[in-house]
């Protein structure tokens, strides 16, 4: 079992992620859709499911930063808890895009077989260049301990 | 065809996820976890020689039931919950009903409950926003 400070974890809610622009290239998109098995979009729509990778990258943090952020350690000790992605204009493909975000909640729980963990959660917004909302998303991570 | 509450979305199946996919994906999502590329750690988690999906790719399967349904353009929002893991290989299928429709901003919208099954199990639950075909 890895030792992890609650009060550590707790000092990140407000943790803001630098932020930044990002644009969804057309061969990300074809290779991202071809991974879900679907047939490619039409014109220069992006898949829906960018919505994961696309905001934590945009909002200038990585998986391997927020694991270290959450100080994950071994193998199994992330899992997902769930996601809520709201989207207010299709995504499309060489659009730049605003990202702002950062960890909104922490919470030590322990679950029904009282292994201990933390429920992390994050949200990013997307805007385009007029500052419209694009998207959002607030993912839910369990961080085991 | 007249859409309501109570009616089921075409299901859209993944016949076998394949290992492969995992593997482009991580390297889309920039995914350093190796349950999901390296069958070794697998072994160590007693999963076999076997990997497991990302879950973006789980949710995927839904997406791609929901754009087939009413097109590339329809989601506006999902929320989802994760439970059991899914692996290499494994057969799943994304189901899901109308549950509710209003209009908001002059557009008709589906609030469905989705899944994601295996073998007729639920691997992934959720409730989906989507905008309705105009006729």
């Amino acid at each position: 079992m890895h030792h992890v400070d609650e009060q550590e974890m707790l000092a990140l809610v407000g943790h803001r992620f630098p932020g930044g622009t990002r644009t969804i290239e057309h061969w990300e998109n074809w290779l991202l859709t071809d991974c879900t098995g679907a047939g490619q979009p039409p014109e220069d729509l992006v898949h829906p499911v960018a919505l994961f990778h696309v905001p934590i990258q945009g909002a200038g943090t990585s998986i391997a930063e927020l694991f270290a952020l959450g100080q994950v350690e071994g193998v199994a000790a992330v899992g997902l808890d769930s996601y809520d992605w709201e989207y207010f204009q299709p995504l499309r493909e060489n659009i730049e895009y605003r990202f702002d975000g950062g960890v909104i909640e922490v919470e030590r729980c322990h679950s029904d077989t009282g292994q201990v963990y933390d429920r992390f959660v994050f949200s990013i917004e997307l805007s385009d260049s007029t500052g419209a909302p694009v998207a959002r998303i607030t993912n839910h991570w369990r961080l085991r301990r | 065809m007249t859409i309501d509450v109570g009616t089921s979305i075409p299901p859209w199946e993944m016949p076998s996820v394949d290992p492969q996919r995992m593997k482009t994906m991580a390297a889309i999502l920039r995914d350093p976890y190796p349950i999901h590329w390296d069958s070794s750690v697998g072994q160590a988690l007693g999963l076999g020689d076997r990997v497991v999906n990302q879950g973006p790719l789980n949710l995927s399967y839904i997406v791609n039931m929901l754009i087939a349904w009413q097109g590339p353009t329809c989601v506006r929002r999902l929320q989802v919950g994760f439970g059991a893991p899914v692996l290499d290989h494994d057969a799943v299928t994304a189901v899901g009903e109308v549950t509710g429709i209003e209009t908001v901003d002059g557009e008709q919208r589906a609030t469905c409950a989705v899944r994601l099954e295996r073998n007729g199990v639920a691997v992934v639950t959720g409730t989906a926003v989507v905008a309705l075909r105009t006729e």
